[in-house]
């Protein structure tokens, strides 16, 4: 086994499981306190790239800017923020009404938002690929076979800084605060007088923008993006989201990671056809011996 | 009623229509099989699909290795499925709520990837060709949608039968028990687990049915027939009509069905309206068009009662 | 069970009594190819050539006295599971007399079980997979050569003309590029070159950095990609950003100008494929077309001019069968054998493969595909013409 060869494939597989970890956290975070899976989440990453790619073009950028990573970073910052805006129109028009209704009726509403979304983005942007510029200089770094891209260190440093900004958040403020309480018990805080309605509306638009940064990433790591691909990276994260324990945010970030790194691995050492079945298997075996995911806890019983 | 229906093809015996009745009745056998996973037993499955293919795979194999014709086909298809559905149950079975829903999605996908990559067995992304249509006697059903469409209102209408004597029966009664509150049926002699199984198994040949009949009405079959959008598109229709209700699945399955392709009109925004739709009826109607307005506290519809629990 | 089920029946017979058409003399042509999805440009290109035919049929007079011919096109968005069912509408509507498509041979192919059945005349300007024309149906027509001559034209070119030793195969998985990788492997045993592997890749997947990076650890002289220009693009960027220097040899699936601005013309340059004929600017019977279409539409396009070709055939078939049947269109078609149009004289053979057998070259460079050579490999056996035998 090529050591080299080894880091190459680590390394690849790493940064599509950190992108996967940012989407990872909406989905946890929306869980933990509404008990929903968001089904739309996904299509919330593809706007992402897309809205990226709309600032790209909008401002006349071309691969490689002169001051490429400025720009970038200018770039998803409106992509979170559009994003956080979808995401509380979301809440507010089709999820707050149904507070109250079973279940399942949320997730069928959660699907045809996921429909919505990803045909009205399919008619304004074309049913074709587009091609997102690259602001950074593809030139690799590093010496030998192992080649690491200005953009994925970006990639890197983007997920760590806002995962552990989320983690203070959460632990850190008073908002965050109040986001635990509605996860153990939303009666109990609203009897407490958190706004209940606010925190989940923020909830929302968190998760949101994070899908958001993780959009214009991923748009431009592969440089190429599609109405499609929210429904196929949504399903990855939300397996990475369950890997790591529902609910759970250090969860969902071990969860995106390890899912990343093992489709990697698993492409490139045993076969490239069979990525996604790796994918799943290990969350099923993961969940028969764990069945609340790696760091899950369990949580009482809901009656 | 099922006369009724019936007749519709004669009535109007415009082809296109008639291959529409046929697929609102594939899904409509379909919605009742995950009826009895989803609003009898209270199992959230999101891999429905997967049995769905498999029925079709089983019958293709089986006409086109081994030369079995379809109405032999047909039973096999059925059984076949119900067994994995019960293999791939066991597993599931013991993992709570929302992660059987992921689980269910997993193998779903699991089953989709190796109907994708075996080729040899499945023939991989461009699946199976040449499936023999079914004959009566020297009659032999062909490319037209009709006769296909009067098999499956046959298993339709069975299958509803079916399923209304379950609802009532001690079957479905203990599924009724273990959804309300499966500690307390279990202190109360039902086995959840055997339960849960026999829904699936009961689903999953239903699916199977529907697998055969789709694989010789199309001649050929791909794994992209039967992805985790194919298993939304079933739940959706199940929610749709009402969670345990026989006419609310059939309609469900009529109307997600047939919707796309009356929308058709608006090509472009179909889609976009679809999802709109989806929404809107959920806004609307939350417990589904039959569904029980009557809810438990924990928000979950209890088909068949119409009082307060 | 009564009340629910009647409700439920009734509201299922509204729905559909609105759906009642009316009927006028109307002759369609089907056309099928990927409309919506990530391989929309080509069945753009091949739909504009398809309505430009008509246009011009039209313009030129009646087809059959009486009625008024349309094309009605059909989406199957590269999924075989679409394109049956795109094939079973237009098998049941009675109107559709002939039918021009799919683009993908794993679409083509069943849907061309399809047609046969409904005996429906299917002209197909591009699916090059040889398996098509072997299932023996009457129905089908072809107009492009077969993947049976591409693929040993193709490894021909990268070992004499490109000099590649050593040479790494990738394919979609699809019938056409699992078809076209094997027919390339089998004429590479004839020469003097090692095949270092052969995998495959999934079609709608972005990330091929793991099996790029297994590829550089083997250092080819040259990669082989079969399959289409989505996934193309995605290799040619990966592939630079790997920094695996290897040339990149493709198939016609690549032929599309999308194609190198998805990849950048950083990563394109210097890439070749293989196409299913020649330049067709450099044709003197494709003069008229390519100016017309160019007029119309600002550019060429990939494959406008193959459906455009199958169009014209198809009208000719029917204006010869002089009657709305099927039948007789059939007839018609078996009865011309032969046809002279934009890409030369077409043969059809008993297979109802055409004559016109010749694969072109062309690179890429300054960002733009420029034609190399036309390379006239002889056939592996030659069929019997059409013309002359009796209707089986």
């Amino acid at each position: 086994m090529n050591g080299e060869l080894f880091l190459q494939q680590l390394l690849n597989g790493l940064t599509i499981g950190a992108v996967y970890a940012l989407i990872a956290l909406g989905y946890t975070m929306v869980y933990g306190t509404l008990q929903m899976i968001n089904f739309a989440h996904g299509e919330v990453f593809m706007v992402g790239a897309y809205l990226g790619l709309s600032v790209m073009l909008v401002f006349g950028l071309a691969a490689p800017a002169p001051g490429g990573a400025a720009w970038l970073v200018m770039v998803i910052a409106a992509a979170a923020v559009g994003c956080a805006l979808l995401g509380l129109l979301i809440e507010r028009v089709a999820y707050r009404p149904l507070r109250k209704a079973p279940k399942l009726s949320v997730l069928i509403t959660a699907i045809g938002v996921s429909f919505f979304l990803q045909n009205a983005v399919m008619l304004f942007y074309g049913a074709q690929d587009r091609y997102v510029p690259e602001l950074l200089p593809a030139r690799r770094m590093g010496e030998g076979a192992v080649s690491v891209t200005p953009m994925q260190g970006v990639i890197f440093a983007v997920s760590i800084l806002l995962m552990a900004g989320l983690q203070w958040v959460v632990h850190g403020t008073k908002f965050g605060r109040g986001m635990r309480a509605v996860a153990q018990d939303p009666l109990a805080a609203r009897l407490m007088g958190i706004p209940v309605d606010r925190v989940i509306a923020m909830t929302f638009a968190i998760g949101s923008a994070l899908a958001g940064v993780g959009g214009v990433l991923f748009g431009s790591y592969y440089s190429t993006i599609n109405f499609h691909d929210g429904y196929l990276v949504g399903l990855k994260a939300f397996t990475a989201a369950v890997l790591g324990g529902i609910g759970n945010l250090p969860g969902a970030m071990l969860g995106g990671l390890l899912l990343g790194l093992l489709e990697g691995l698993g492409a490139g050492y045993i076969s490239a056809q069979w990525k996604n079945v790796f994918a799943f298997a290990v969350l099923i075996g993961v969940l028969l011996i764990r069945p609340h995911g790696l760091l899950g806890e369990r949580l009482a019983e809901r009656a | 009623m099922t006369g009724i229906l019936m007749l519709l093809p004669i009535l109007d015996s415009n082809s296109y229509h008639t291959e529409i009745l046929a697929t609102a009745a594939l899904y409509a056998l379909l919605a009742l099989g995950l009826n009895l996973i989803v609003g009898y037993a209270g199992l959230l499955h999101l891999g429905y699909a997967a049995f769905f293919g498999i029925g079709a795979y089983a019958y293709a194999l089986l006409n086109l290795r081994l030369g079995w014709p379809f109405w032999a086909g047909l039973p096999a298809a059925g059984l076949i499925a119900g067994c994995s559905a019960v293999l791939l149950g066991l597993p599931a079975i013991r993992v709570r709520g929302d992660y059987l829903a992921i689980v269910t999605l997993g193998f779903g996908e699991i089953a989709r990837v190796v109907a994708t990559n075996l080729e040899s067995w499945t023939g991989g992304p461009n699946g199976l060709m040449g499936i023999a249509h079914p004959a009566v006697g020297q009659v032999r059903f062909g490319v037209e949608a009709r006769p296909y469409y009067w098999l499956l209102v046959i298993l339709v209408a069975a299958t509803a039968w079916a399923c209304a004597r379950l609802r009532r029966s001690r079957l479905g009664l203990a599924w009724l028990a273990i959804k309300e509150d499966e500690l307390a049926a279990g202190c109360l002699g039902v086995d959840p687990l055997r339960m849960k199984l026999l829904a699936l198994a009961l689903g999953g040949w239903v699916a199977g049915l529907a697998g055969c009949v789709f694989a010789a009405k199309q001649g050929t079959i791909t794994p992209d027939s039967f992805d985790f959008i194919q298993s939304v598109m079933i739940l959706a229709m199940v929610i749709l009509g009402g969670l345990g209700s026989i006419a609310g699945a059939i309609c469900g399955a009529a109307i997600l069905s047939i919707a796309p392709e009356l929308l058709r009109e608006f090509s472009t925004y179909r889609m976009l309206l679809f999802g709109l739709m989806m929404v809107a009826l959920m806004r609307l109607r939350p417990e589904g068009l039959f569904g029980n307005r009557y809810q438990v506290p924990n928000g979950q519809s209890v088909p068949g009662t119409k009082r307060r629990v | 069970m009564g009340s629910p089920l009647r409700r439920a029946g009734v509201f299922i017979l509204l729905t559909l009594l609105a759906g009642c058409g009316k009927s006028e003399p109307v002759i369609k042509i089907g056309f099928v190819a990927p409309l919506t999805g990530d391989q929309a440009a080509h069945g753009a290109d091949m739909l504009q050539g398809a309505q430009l035919a008509l246009d011009e049929a039209r313009a030129a007079g009646e087809i059959i006295p009486g009625y008024k011919v349309e094309l009605a096109p059909l989406d199957d968005n590269r999924s075989p599971a679409q394109a049956v069912s795109a094939a079973k509408r237009l098998a049941a509507d009675r109107d559709v007399l002939a039918v021009v498509g799919h683009l993908n041979s794993s679409c083509t192919k069943p849907a061309s079980a399809i047609y046969y059945e409904a005996r429906l005349l299917h002209l197909c300007p591009v699916s090059s997979n040889p398996e098509i024309s072997r299932q023996g149906f009457d129905t089908f027509y072809r107009i492009c050569p077969t993947d049976d001559l591409q693929g040993p034209a193709g490894v021909r070119y990268a070992v004499q003309k490109l000099g590649a030793k050593r040479i790494f195969v990738l394919d979609d998985m699809t019938t056409y590029g699992r078809g076209l990788a094997n027919e390339f492997l089998g004429a590479a045993k004839g020469l003097p070159v090692e095949i270092l592997g052969h995998e495959g890749i999934t079609q709608g997947e972005k990330d091929f950095t793991p099996v790029l990076t297994k590829i550089k650890g083997l250092n080819p002289d040259l990669i082989y990609f079969a399959g289409m220009f989505p996934e193309a693009a995605l290799l040619l960027k990966q592939k630079l950003k790997l920094g695996l220097s290897a040339k990149f040899l493709g198939g016609d699936g690549l032929f599309e100008p999308a194609l190198i601005e998805l990849a950048t013309p950083e990563a394109a340059e210097g890439m070749s494929l293989t196409t299913l004929g020649g330049d067709i600017r450099s044709l003197p019977t494709a003069q008229r077309f390519v100016q017309a279409f160019e007029a119309k539409h600002g550019h060429l396009g990939a494959y406008s001019w193959y459906a455009y070709e199958s169009t014209q055939i198809a009208l000719e078939a029917i204006r010869r069968a002089g009657k709305k049947d099927r039948t007789a269109v059939i007839a018609a078609m078996k009865g011309m054998g032969s046809y002279s149009g934009i890409l030369g004289l077409h043969t059809f053979d008993s297979k109802g493969d055409t004559s016109l057998r010749v694969i072109g070259i062309y690179t890429v460079r300054g960002g733009k595909f420029e034609f190399v050579e036309a390379v006239h490999p002889s056939p592996p056996e030659a069929d019997p013409p059409l013309a002359g035998t009796s209707s089986g």
